[in-house]
């Protein structure tokens, strides 16, 4: 029997153990508020900092009843008798405490108007499962001092006059604040304007150059000159001799007659020149330096100097011959006051 | 005049070679009145040992024509009418069983001929245009295990028909890239029908008889090779080929928009061997520009894409060509 009672004691005593071990942490758990002021002694109509500093729970919700907007809208709440007004314009900062705990401070301004002493009461800030108030302050409110006649004050100003107009008021406001954009214009503008200068002073100059261009009988007999000069058929360079013979004949026939030589056979040209009652006659001459040229240069062909010299005198004698004839002015006239249908069948 | 010694050969070799071009003219003309051009693209792919892709209308005696000039070669002639349920063995040839032999025999088909008439080929379907086509590429064909070489000279000359496009398929553009011409040819003049209308009806036909061997084809097609070109013909096709992909680096910026794609090298291949057999054809040992823009139409028409553009402003390919030809210059 004794042995039993002894157990019993025991277990019961365990369990009062095991009871007292949870309750540090189920203190710890808890919520806790602690208030201060910045100052116990406020001068009417000043203001002063009421600071709370409340443990929780992170994940915890904490309402604070007394300045939720939902009960004031108006941003004051007036305490102790309304002497003592609270702005709900209320500062938060959060510090982390670790274990899942944070200390959230608020910050909420004070302001009186009444002087006197107040005992500021306990203010409730509540969970969804616990609640906790602050430690109740003591708060001083002194009455501003009363003037008396002995008391200096400050003399009036004299009424300031309106500061000086600027010329930057008169400027629009768009101009005042994107000016920039402006400078951006009118660099782009500039630089347009010196591409276009650039550009159309080479334009002109080209126009300049075909005006300028030169009589193509001159040019045909100087570069007929040219070839004979470098004697290149003389040093064996027949093919190129006669390469560079044709391009001057169709070159010239090019701006003659304007026939497209340089991009026609030989067949092609030859049935051109035979169309044209100026050239029909002098055909057989440009055949000959064609026909010849067509076997130098795609028949490995090479010609006794004869053909050389013959070739030649053909071109030569076929530009001379296509001389262009000085136009009296009367007649030039009398052909370009004829209608355009008259004027059609080609260059002559 | 001291001609360089290999084109005066190549010249004498083709004036005592070539003498069976007239004979060959002449007996075509007996069978067909007019179509010049259609007998001498036959010519050139012949010498080249090239394929013929033609377009017209039917009744414009195409089929007339090749059947003709395998006559005239003494050659194997075979017809292929290309219909929508044609297949490649139909073409090419099979393995038939011999319940007898008790064993696989190798049928040949109609392709194993000097002389291949592939008519209507847009008819039928894509297997068997490529297999056609494979076999003018390779010159071969397998049949089985077994593959064949096909015989020398080859020519195929496929037909299409311009109308009538419904329930045909037409041949992709690689396809036809393989054909070394393709010839469009139009309805004979007046005085043709007249001539046309008294041969067939009131006329006997005249007999055709063969002219030349075909040994003597495959000794003509090895002289056509040794045809001289010059560096400067070659720049004048490659210039013509190029114009047609780059347009713009040649002053034809009208053409930058109307041409899709421009011709492959396939196409300057083709025209320096048409541009010589056309040279051969003209008794020349050398090639000329003229050479290269006689058969220039012919080689290049099937090879330039065009782009919607130049459809819906009734561009062809020959105008564009005969812009390009406007404008390069000739050497």
């Amino acid at each position: 029997m004794k042995k039993n009672r002894l157990n019993i004691r025991l277990h019961i005593l365990l369990l009062v153990i095991a009871a007292l071990g949870f309750i540090p942490a189920a203190m710890a758990q808890r919520l806790s508020v602690k208030a201060r002021l910045d100052s116990t002694h406020l001068l009417m109509g000043n203001m002063t900092y009421l600071h709370f500093e409340v443990v929780q729970n992170s994940k915890d919700k904490v309402v604070f009843p007394l300045l939720s907007s939902d009960i004031n809208d108006s941003g004051v709440v007036g305490i102790c008798g309304d002497s003592v007004e609270l702005r709900t314009s209320v500062l938060r900062d959060t510090i982390e405490l670790g274990s899942g705990r944070i200390q959230v401070n608020y910050h909420v301004p004070v302001q009186s108007f009444d002087s006197g002493y107040y005992k500021l009461p306990e203010f409730v800030f509540v969970t969804e499962k616990d609640s906790a108030s602050s430690q109740p302050l003591g708060l001083k409110v002194m009455p501003v001092p009363n003037l008396t006649a002995n008391d200096s004050i400050a003399p009036y100003a004299d009424v300031a006059e309106p500061e000086g107009k600027s010329w930057l008021d008169n400027v629009p406001d768009v101009i005042y604040y994107y000016w920039w954009i402006l400078v951006v214009i009118i660099l782009l503008a500039l630089i347009i304007r010196w591409l276009v200068k650039k550009y159309a002073v080479k334009e002109k100059v080209e126009d300049k150059k075909i005006v300028k261009e030169r009589d193509p009988y001159l040019v045909a007999l100087e570069s007929l000159e040219n070839l004979k000069q470098r004697k290149l058929w003389e040093r064996g360079l027949e093919k190129e001799y006669f390469t560079e013979l044709t391009d001057i004949l169709r070159e010239y026939l090019f701006k003659r007659f304007d026939i497209s030589a340089k991009e026609m056979t030989t067949g092609q040209i030859l049935q051109i020149l035979n169309s044209n009652p100026e050239t029909k006659d002098k055909r057989d001459m440009i055949r000959r330096v064609l026909d010849m040229a067509d076997f130098v240069k795609f028949a490995k062909l090479r010609p006794l100097p004869a053909d050389n010299v013959m070739a030649y005198d053909n071109a030569l004698d076929f530009v001379r011959l296509t001389k262009p004839q000085p136009v009296d002015v009367k007649d030039e006239k009398a052909r370009d006051d004829k209608p355009d249908n008259e004027k059609k069948g080609g260059k002559k | 005049m001291n001609e360089t010694v290999n084109i005066r050969e190549i010249n004498d070799l083709i004036a005592s070679k070539s003498s069976f071009i007239s004979l060959i003219r002449s007996g075509m003309q007996r069978r067909i009145v007019g179509q010049k051009h259609l007998v001498d693209s036959l010519l050139i792919a012949l010498l080249c040992n090239g394929h013929i892709l033609l377009e017209g209308v039917p009744g414009l005696a195409k089929t007339l024509a090749i059947k003709t000039l395998s006559k005239l070669v003494d050659a194997k002639y075979n017809r292929i009418q290309f219909t929508p349920d044609l297949l490649p063995a139909d073409v090419i040839g099979t393995l038939i069983y011999s319940v007898k032999k008790e064993q696989f025999e190798i049928k040949k088909g109609p392709i194993f001929a000097n002389f291949v008439l592939a008519d209507e080929i847009n008819r039928a379907p894509a297997k068997v245009q490529s297999a056609l086509l494979e076999a003018m590429q390779e010159r071969q064909v397998t049949i089985g295990d077994e593959t064949f070489p096909l015989d020398h000279p080859f020519l195929v000359m496929a037909t299409q028909n311009p109308i009538e496009q419904e329930g045909t398929y037409q041949l992709p553009e690689a396809q036809t890239d393989r054909f070394l011409l393709k010839v469009v040819i139009g309805y004979p003049s007046k005085e043709e029908e007249k001539s046309i209308i008294r041969q067939n009806i009131f006329a006997e036909k005249m007999p055709v008889d063969a002219v030349v061997s075909l040994q003597e084809i495959n000794e003509v097609q090895k002289i056509v090779e040794k045809i001289y070109i010059d560096e400067k013909i070659e720049n004048y096709i490659v210039d013509v080929v190029f114009a047609t992909r780059e347009p713009s680096k040649y002053g034809l910026n009208d053409l930058a928009d109307i041409i899709g794609y421009g011709a492959s090298p396939r196409a300057s291949i083709s025209l320096t061997l048409a541009a010589r057999a056309y040279a051969f054809l003209q008794g020349r040992g050398y090639v000329i520009p003229e050479d290269v823009r006689a058969v220039c139409y012919d080689v290049m028409r099937h090879r330039i894409g065009l782009t919607y553009e130049a459809e819906a402003n009734n561009i062809s390919t020959d105008d564009v060509i005969t812009e390009i030809l406007d404008k390069v210059v000739v050497p």
